[in-house]
């Protein structure tokens, strides 16, 4: 009897359901806590979001942060984090704060600052989900907010240039990843073998760092050296999101046949139409059969016909 | 945060003068307080510091293994993130408090205007940085609300041990202590940041441990620097 959901949240690519880490974490909230949600992604309309995204709209309550989303949910009893006590309760916070401190600098500077990767991948991606004119604005305001961002929680002296900043920033990424490899180690989730929180927030930040191929990869390429955090990532894409590893998805070939279903009918709703016109035409007194073999052979009576056949 | 310095350093059994200088954050290699000065050395920040220490050969945190290091990494993200970011918004943000105390204690050392042209300077920053972090558009009740949050969740974590991971003292403890005694023990226009941590009995407990065991054996006017000192840990 819950009102219906919907969630507002940038598309997906190489694979994945949603490029952006935030969305990436409410969807995958989502389907480990069954709530029905349906997912609007942005495309070239002009109902272009307001705000930050992901947006949680029901009836008229509109939510904007990842955080206050998940709250949102649990309260209407979506809540993945049933099983968990109190103490691991703590640990998903301290968790997630890592992430944002060690790890969301980095993959800021992945798509947005580092030049090579923000030009040739992530502004045509965004650019071409956007409406023009905003296209052409959206992408670099992003950008600069990224670089805001980095530059003020991590620029302070000593760290005076963006290489330096650049350098820490990725060597505490680093340590970040093999902190979450040490804590998964063989578990399939990070709290046993239900997946919950933590492990929604963990996906929405690697999936993107895993799956999205762009030309300067470092932090890829150590991301690949932590093979249980490589499999975490396809573990949740096959079972929770249907993708097989390659990135093709039944679902979307459930839509193709659909669509080759809806085609054949439609030909053979025509081609019935078609044949209906013809037996019309057959039977109509105007347009007597065109046998142009038996006019030859049958009675002059039948001279006229070829006149009437004429006229339309 | 000078607190948690020294608390981490009494911990590991090294002595330590402590200090108030009004120019002290220029004296600092990276701009930030506290900073030790040691022989020759002068390192500023916790991180560094601690890798200092280290090196010098004491650590608190050998006993833990790969699992609870990376755990005692992420609980001091929390604190760092949560604690330290609402300290800063309620001396910078909250308009009554920033008029009453901050501002004036900011630029006390300072002759007009000068005070008051840094202290507008520090707020401004202060705020570029709330904005960037997406902590602008947060109210006071939010960000009380997110305080509770975080002790509740050291709270749990704490349980009923001595200390964060069972019987040793680790750096995570000296960070909440800092953190927790400074809440406690400075005055603000209300009570209510104060009020949030008495609500968890076990953390107040594990305050008064530590207080008792590593600050009372200095005389009364080590204590009474290290209160100023505290005080002082507030306008950063």
């Amino acid at each position: 009897m819950a009102a219906p959901m919907e969630l507002s949240c940038w598309g997906g690519d190489w694979g994945l359901p949603s490029l952006h880490p935030q969305s990436l974490t409410v969807m995958a909230y989502a389907k480990f806590s069954g709530a029905p949600l349906t997912v609007n992604t942005i495309n070239k309309s002009w109902r272009t979001p307001k705000g930050d995204l992901p947006v949680l709209v029901s009836e008229d309550i509109v939510i904007s942060q990842p955080a206050k989303i998940l709250n949102f949910l649990r309260k209407r009893k979506y809540n993945a984090d049933y099983d968990l006590s109190a103490k691991q309760g703590a640990d998903t916070l301290a968790y997630v704060a890592l992430l944002e401190e060690k790890l969301l600098p980095a993959l800021l500077h992945t798509f947005w600052i580092e030049a090579e990767n923000y030009c040739s991948v992530t502004k045509p991606w965004f650019a071409s989900r956007i409406a023009f004119p905003l296209s052409l604005y959206l992408p670099g305001k992003m950008s600069r907010e990224a670089l805001n961002r980095i530059l003020l929680t991590k620029g302070g002296p000593p760290l005076y240039s963006l290489t330096e900043v650049e350098a820490q920033i990725y060597r505490d990424a680093k340590e970040c990843l093999n902190l979450l490899s040490k804590r998964l180690g063989t578990s399939q989730f990070f709290f046993g073998d239900t997946p919950t929180t933590l492990d929604a927030f963990v996906f929405g930040f690697l999936a993107p760092i895993y799956k999205v191929c762009f030309p300067r990869v470092h932090l890829q390429e150590h991301l690949k050296q932590l093979p249980n955090l490589c499999r975490f990532c396809d573990d949740i894409l096959t079972c929770y999101f249907r993708l097989t590893v390659s990135g093709h998805s039944p679902a979307g070939q459930d839509t193709a046949d659909a669509n080759l279903q809806k085609l054949t009918q439609l030909v053979n709703k025509e081609s019935n139409l078609i044949e209906k016109m013809d037996d019309n035409l057959r039977k109509s007194p105007q347009h007597p059969p065109r046998k142009l073999t038996t006019l030859k052979l049958a009675a002059g009576g039948e001279e006229s016909s070829p006149m009437s056949r004429l006229s339309p | 945060a000078t607190l948690c310095f020294q608390a981490f350093l009494q911990m590991c059994n090294l002595p330590i003068r402590v200090i108030c200088r009004a120019n002290a954050e220029y004296m600092s290699p990276s701009g930030k307080l506290p900073f030790i000065h040691v022989g020759n050395q002068v390192v500023s920040e916790l991180g560094p510091i601690v890798q200092f220490v280290k090196a010098k050969g004491h650590s608190l945190s050998d006993g833990l293994d790969e699992v609870q290091k990376a755990e005692m990494k992420a609980y001091m993200e929390l604190v760092n993130n949560m604690l330290l970011t609402a300290e800063l918004y309620l001396q910078w943000c909250d308009d009554v408090t920033v008029e009453e105390i901050t501002h004036p204690r900011y630029g006390s050392p300072y002759p007009w205007p000068l005070n008051r042209i840094l202290s507008y300077q520090k707020q401004w920053e202060v705020r570029r940085k709330m904005k960037a972090i997406g902590w602008a558009g947060k109210t006071l009740e939010q960000v009380l609300e997110d305080v509770d949050q975080c002790c509740h969740a050291l709270s749990q974590r704490l349980g009923t041990q001595p200390y964060f991971f069972n019987k040793q003292p680790t750096e995570l403890d000296a960070l909440v202590f800092g953190h927790l005694f400074t809440i406690l023990t400075t005055q603000l226009i209300t009570d209510e940041l104060s009020e949030k941590v008495k609500n968890y009995s076990n953390l107040t407990a594990f305050c008064r441990r530590i207080e008792q065991q590593y600050f009372e054996g200095q005389e009364r006017d080590s204590a009474a620097i290290a209160a100023r000192s505290s005080k002082r840990s507030l306008l950063r």
